[in-house]
């Protein structure tokens, strides 16, 4: 039998299309241009079904994720921290892992790396609604209403990039405002 | 090949620029290995040898990796009581790919071999 030899690639154009994609610097999209986050309710690792409406009124940090996702590891401790120190002022990262083997490769990771905010578990039809999720990590900032406020970020990223863009959706109330006066108006009415 | 005879094959695997592939044997319980499997049925499978892996940091994290055009051997037996005559054997690699700032899903690639039993 003749030796035989097969060569092939195994990355294909459509992985460098991705990259070309990438978001490069922060450019805030204008409030009234933004995009609603496609709404989808994932299961989280506790069981609770949890909707992307539910977190409404805060600013998130939408995460998606796996756990064979080496730069995906080197942005969990950031987020662990911007958790912790943005969170009384209505922040919340929600992590969303891709892994194929479900919670059976991501619950042994959340406890190995002491996550300390929500993950939940995805699926094909997420990562439809956000583009195909070809790359992770892929991360999007959402304004206090669940609009899409930056270009989503395809890879790893500056730290200093996500501080930018969160503290300046924190420091822009006008949703939380709404939301407040909703409340004082339905408080005089009774 | 003849039947009962024995015959190693190369596979050779490219990568493109800036990106690797984990090794068959990654260090990390979470990392998805490089695997080659081979349809069995035809030719029985005796032994799959992936080279020695690179070694690679991507922040804390330590990774063996493969980078660029590497080669995996294969060694096939063909059974006494094989099927003479031209036929295809069909392999599947799969991978997980990353660069140093993003990952790839695990993806599936076919390979096919064509064979002559005699």
């Amino acid at each position: 039998m003749k030796k035989l030899f097969c060569c092939f690639a195994l990355l294909s154009a459509f992985v460098l299309g991705s990259c070309a994609n990438q978001a490069t610097s922060t450019q805030v999209h204008a409030a009234s241009n933004r995009k609603p986050a496609p709404e989808f309710t994932l299961t989280d690792a506790s069981g609770a079904q949890v909707k992307l409406s539910d977190y409404k009124g805060k600013v998130v940090l939408l995460n998606f994720w796996a756990t064979w996702c080496g730069p995906c590891a080197l942005e969990i401790p950031w987020f662990m921290e911007f958790e912790k120190q943005y969170k009384s002022k209505g922040f919340e990262v929600l992590g969303v892992s891709m892994d194929d083997d479900g919670w059976k490769a991501v619950k042994p990771y959340i406890a190995e790396h002491k996550l300390n905010y929500r993950v939940l578990l995805g699926n094909d039809s997420v990562s439809q609604l956000y583009g195909g999720l070809d790359a992770l990590p892929t991360t999007f900032i959402l304004d206090r209403e669940g609009k899409i406020a930056f270009p989503a970020h395809v890879g790893l990223i500056n730290k200093s990039e996500y501080v930018q863009e969160v503290e300046s959706l924190l420091s822009d109330k006008r949703a939380g405002n709404s939301f407040g006066a909703a409340a004082i108006v339905l408080a005089s009415a009774k | 090949m003849k039947r009962g005879a024995t015959v190693t094959e190369t596979l050779q695997v490219v990568v493109q620029p800036g990106f690797h592939v984990n090794s068959d044997k990654p260090k990390d319980e979470f990392i998805i290995p490089l695997k080659l499997t081979w349809t069995p049925g035809l030719l029985d499978t005796k032994s799959i040898e992936f080279p020695k892996p690179e070694e690679l940091k991507v922040g804390s994290q330590d990774l063996l990796v493969f980078t660029g055009m590497f080669a995996v051997k294969t060694q096939f037996q063909a059974p006494a009581n094989a099927p003479t005559g031209p036929a295809t054997l069909v392999g599947k690699i799969h991978y997980q790919a990353c660069s140093s700032d993003m990952c790839f899903r695990p993806s599936t690639v076919e390979v096919k071999l064509p064979v002559v039993i005699e």
